[in-house]
């Protein structure tokens, strides 16, 4: 009789922790996946502190990427869509953060073999994120498109969740804008942070 | 004539007791089976987890990523209860319906930790031929339900995670699901279809098992006639 209670105990304890389980576990993976990372404080005009080079004339799009960052496979992923459908006049840059002290080869990972593969695609090392910190960015994904006066026409993430690959607005936004040359956006990033709190850098 | 006419509903009742203890012994196999298979599957949910995204990020400092504490612990809590079902009340209904659901919620987590592949999703098509096996339509109908209840939720508060899109038509998690029903239709019809083999097998051994009894009795009494006649001459 009491192995046949405690049995019985055993098997509603696991019933309920399993119930509890999937519905943490929902919650848990719903609250991650739709918390967006730290939004740019986004320059107007093209930083004039950036080190990276601008045609007078051209548009430009800049993308900050932790090579570390999961996620940010879902944003190269995105970028590639734009770049193959943008006007091949589009200077695009993904900017690779890389602590001064990690050791060689800390940033060669897939989400920067990703990004050097991309086409009509210049990948620059961002050391301790200086270039991040001119832009305004603090999250991996987040993107810039500036037009060919220097003048911010988006700054957001173009990725729908985090680590989400796919068709949504911040992407379509981009390709619209870059295409007509005409309008303004914004869009939630989602990503890791790209400098380490307190001690990295930030604007 | 009349003596197989009467034995009839012993030779049914012996065929019925045959096809419940096969029956029984398919699915306490089964059982064992989904066990040892919801354990690989959360072995593997654990490696994924550690090999598509470790850790998050934040500058050069990391922390182990929400995926792998979701791999180690949401699939622990989807494991545990199967599994002691499994060793506990092997082949009863509740064992083989929280299976089902089990199995279908490991293919929902398995799909988030690869990263939303699409690949991923063909372990939800895998897993409901899997519990075919089971012979029992009702466990396909629970994963079915999962599957479903999986998609209509997620598209309801979450629907990026489900369709790639932010706004898809409500509609949608039936498509989804549509497709599901397309592979339960054939795994359903074979699940009855099975049965019915599996009775008419259990019900042809039945009649061996009776033929082969009144075989022993005619010789037994033959022999015990030949025994009197040997007496009789002797």
């Amino acid at each position: 009789m009491n192995r046949r209670v405690l049995l019985t105990g055993t098997l509603i304890l696991a019933g309920a922790l399993w119930a509890a389980t999937v519905a943490a576990a929902y919650r848990a993976i719903h609250r991650f996946e739709t918390t967006p990372g730290e939004a740019a404080i986004a320059r107007e005009s093209w930083p004039a502190a950036s080190q990276l080079a601008r045609t007078p004339g051209t548009w430009s799009l800049v993308m900050l990427v932790h090579p570390h960052c999961s996620c940010s496979r879902a944003s190269i992923h995105e970028l590639a869509a734009i770049v193959e459908k943008a006007p091949r006049d589009l200077q695009t840059s993904v900017l690779v953060y890389r602590p001064h002290d990690a050791a060689a080869g800390w940033e060669r990972t897939d989400v920067y073999a990703s990004a050097r593969r991309l086409r009509h695609t210049q990948v620059v090392i961002d050391e301790d994120g200086v270039e991040a910190a001119a832009f305004g960015g603090f999250t991996s994904g987040q993107t810039f498109l500036y037009d060919g006066d220097g003048r911010l026409r988006f700054a957001g993430g173009i990725t729908s969740l985090r680590g989400h690959a796919g068709i949504n607005r911040g992407r379509t936004d981009v390709l619209s804008i870059a295409t007509r040359r005409s309008g303004n956006g914004t869009h939630p990033v989602f990503g890791c942070a790209i400098s380490t709190p307190a001690t990295g850098a930030k604007p | 004539m009349s003596e197989n006419h009467a034995a009839v509903p012993a030779i049914n009742a012996r065929a019925e007791e045959l096809h419940r203890e096969q029956t029984l012994a398919r699915h306490k196999m089964l059982d064992r089976m989904f066990a040892a298979l919801l354990v690989v599957q959360y072995l593997a949910g654990i490696v994924a987890a550690f090999v598509v995204s470790p850790y998050a990020w934040a500058g050069k400092e990391r922390v182990l990523h929400l995926h792998v504490w979701v791999a180690v612990l949401a699939g622990a809590g989807i494991t545990l209860l199967p599994v002691l079902l499994a060793w506990l009340r092997p082949g009863t209904v509740l064992t083989r319906q929280v299976i089902a659901a089990s199995q279908m919620l490991s293919s929902a987590l398995l799909i988030h930790l690869s990263g939303g592949r699409i690949e991923t999703h063909f372990h939800v098509f895998g897993s409901l031929a899997f519990l075919a096996f089971y012979l029992d339509w009702r466990v396909i109908v629970t994963a079915t339900v999962i599957v479903a209840a999986d998609h209509f939720v997620r598209g309801l508060y979450w629907p990026e995670s489900v369709y790639g899109i932010a706004d898809p038509e409500w509609w949608r998690f039936l498509e989804h699901a549509g497709w599901v029903v397309f592979e339960d239709v054939f795994l359903v019809w074979s699940c009855i279809f099975g049965q019915r083999e599996l009775r008419a097998s259990a019900l042809r051994q039945a009649e061996i098992e009776h033929l082969s009894e009144m075989e022993q009795l005619k010789s037994a009494a033959l022999e015990m006639a030949l025994s009197e006649i040997r007496t009789a001459t002797a």
